[in-house]
């Protein structure tokens, strides 16, 4: 559960009082609070670190936001592949490959576009290490009707490979309807999917 | 004094061997007891005398009271904690004044007696002075998180009996002493009343961060975010004249600024006495004492946390 918490306005102690009674009270795992003033943002950020969340603190204006996240919590949309007791002792690193064109490289439109089409393939090769598909911007229109790597995707999907496609992305196409295969994601799965991979591949 | 060095109270010269000192502190409830809050308000108000070397003798009473909201139980039970302290300190009580307020507020006027010789200011530390500090700090910490219900009763308890503790012991001990300095920190936090006194001179000092003393649970809850606005204050307003070494932690940097209520005397006096007043504020009973830093001609109006 998450949520955003107003503490414009207050005095300390009140700004970390209210963050800990909606922490303990809700068991949130995601929080953002917004307060007015550098000692409250300081109070806030401490409280949450002490209660084990990881903590961002950014000034907007005259305003600070504080955004927190239990550690240790995924995502909903994120759900850890399957680890037999094989593959925990013999420890894999996670690798995300975030695609964001439907074409790979720059240079010639026709070639880019068989390149993204044996990568896409090849990237079986990577086996259990590869951790999370991230498509975005154009790399969203790999995933509807006639993609020439839909059936490649779907086999992906069905192997067990989370393949995250940006919600933004796709109504921004008018492609929400059209996507056949992944999960629809928001920016904060994908920052948090970066954080938690160990190499990151951007296409 | 003027109020240029920002003393802690006013001095009036009657004669060659007699000054008066003048001072008034009132606040808001800090604990829930009315009783305790009595004894620190009492403890808190006579403490800015002790600073300065002098005797309390005549006290008046200064309350703002919602009599509707409390009742007269409340207030008879402030009044009598602060009266136990008033004798516990020789002081007699010769009057008073209350007003009616949404808002309850107690204090007192206090006037002693000093020698107008041996008066202590916050100016006069000289390059050598060690720096003494009698009480541990973390007071202000400790109530922000009374207020929000996080302290154990032992905690409140043991940051109450710190509170109405009264400076008259270590007052009287610094009376054999070559005392340089002497204030009593309180709203402006160790650093902040430091500040105060080497502004304005060609003084620094270095204080050793691991020797002052700390109430434990301060660092706790300071830990959890439980630094009263007041310490952001005091460091914003002097921060420039403060240097912390990098292996300062910044919880440790908010103790070394959080406000006190009725906190020690911060007591300069040359190196070489500086142990044996030490022992002798131990074996009287204030127990907390402990030499914090030093005073140094290396640079001047700073302060060097290490």
């Amino acid at each position: 559960m998450s949520k955003m918490l107003d503490a414009r306005g207050l005095a300390c102690p009140a700004p970390v009082l209210m963050t800990k009674e909606a922490v303990e009270k809700d068991n949130l795992n995601v929080v953002e609070v917004i307060v007015d003033n550098e000692a409250a943002s300081e109070n806030v950020s401490r409280f949450l670190g002490s209660q084990h969340f990881s903590v961002t603190t950014a000034q907007e204006g005259e305003d600070f936001k504080i955004s927190a996240r239990r550690q240790g919590d995924r995502p909903e949309t994120i759900r850890e592949p399957e680890i037999s007791p094989q593959a925990a002792t013999d420890r894999k690193q996670k690798i995300m490959v975030m695609i964001a064109t439907d074409r790979l490289g720059f240079g010639d439109d026709e070639l880019g576009k068989k390149l993204i089409i044996s990568f896409i393939k090849t990237l079986k090769e990577m086996g259990d290490e590869l951790w999370r598909l991230v498509l975005v911007n154009n790399g969203v229109k790999l995933t509807v009707d006639g993609s020439p790597v839909l059936e490649d995707l779907v086999a992906y999907a069905k192997e067990g490979l989370t393949i995250l496609v940006c919600g933004t992305c796709l109504t921004h196409f008018g492609l929400l309807e059209a996507k056949k295969v992944g999960e629809t994601t928001n920016m904060l799965d994908i920052v948090t999917a970066m954080q938690l991979a160990d190499k990151v591949i951007n296409i | 004094m003027g109020l240029g060095t920002a003393d802690d109270a006013g001095v009036y010269q009657i004669s060659e061997d007699l000054a008066l000192i003048q001072t008034v502190d009132f606040f808001t409830p800090i604990v829930d007891d009315p009783f305790d809050f009595g004894r620190i308000a009492v403890a808190n108000a006579l403490s800015d005398v002790y600073a300065m070397g002098g005797i309390p003798k005549t006290a008046m009473n200064l309350v703002a009271y919602p009599m509707q909201k409390l009742g007269k139980d409340v207030l008879r039970a402030v009044l009598a904690g602060g009266i136990e302290k008033l004798k516990e300190a020789e002081t007699v009580l010769i009057g008073g004044h209350s007003i009616e307020d949404d808002e309850f507020k107690y204090g007192l006027s206090v006037t002693g007696f000093v020698h107008p010789k041996q008066i202590y200011t916050n100016k006069g530390l000289h390059p050598g002075d060690c720096l003494i500090l009698t009480k541990p700090l973390g007071t202000g910490i400790i109530n922000t998180a009374i207020k929000g219900g996080l302290a154990s009763s032992e905690t409140i308890v043991k940051v109450t009996e710190l509170m109405v503790e009264l400076n008259k012991t270590t007052s009287g001990v610094l009376g054999s002493f070559p005392v340089t300095a002497c204030t009593d920190v309180t709203g402006f936090g160790l650093l902040g009343h430091l500040a105060e006194m080497v502004v304005d001179t060609d003084i620094s000092v270095t204080i050793e961060s691991g020797t002052v003393p700390v109430l434990p649970e301060a660092l706790e809850f300071a830990a959890m975010g439980f630094v009263p606005a007041g310490a952001h204050n005091n460091r914003s307003f002097r921060q420039d004249m403060v240097n912390l070494a990098a292996d300062v932690s910044p919880i440790m940097r908010d103790v070394l600024f959080d406000p006190q209520t009725s906190g020690g005397l911060l007591i300069g006096c040359p190196e070489k006495y500086t142990f044996e007043l030490k022992n002798r504020l131990i074996a009287e009973g204030v127990e907390n004492t402990a030499i914090i830093g030093k005073v140094t001609d290396i640079g001047k109006e700073m302060i060097y946390v290490v």
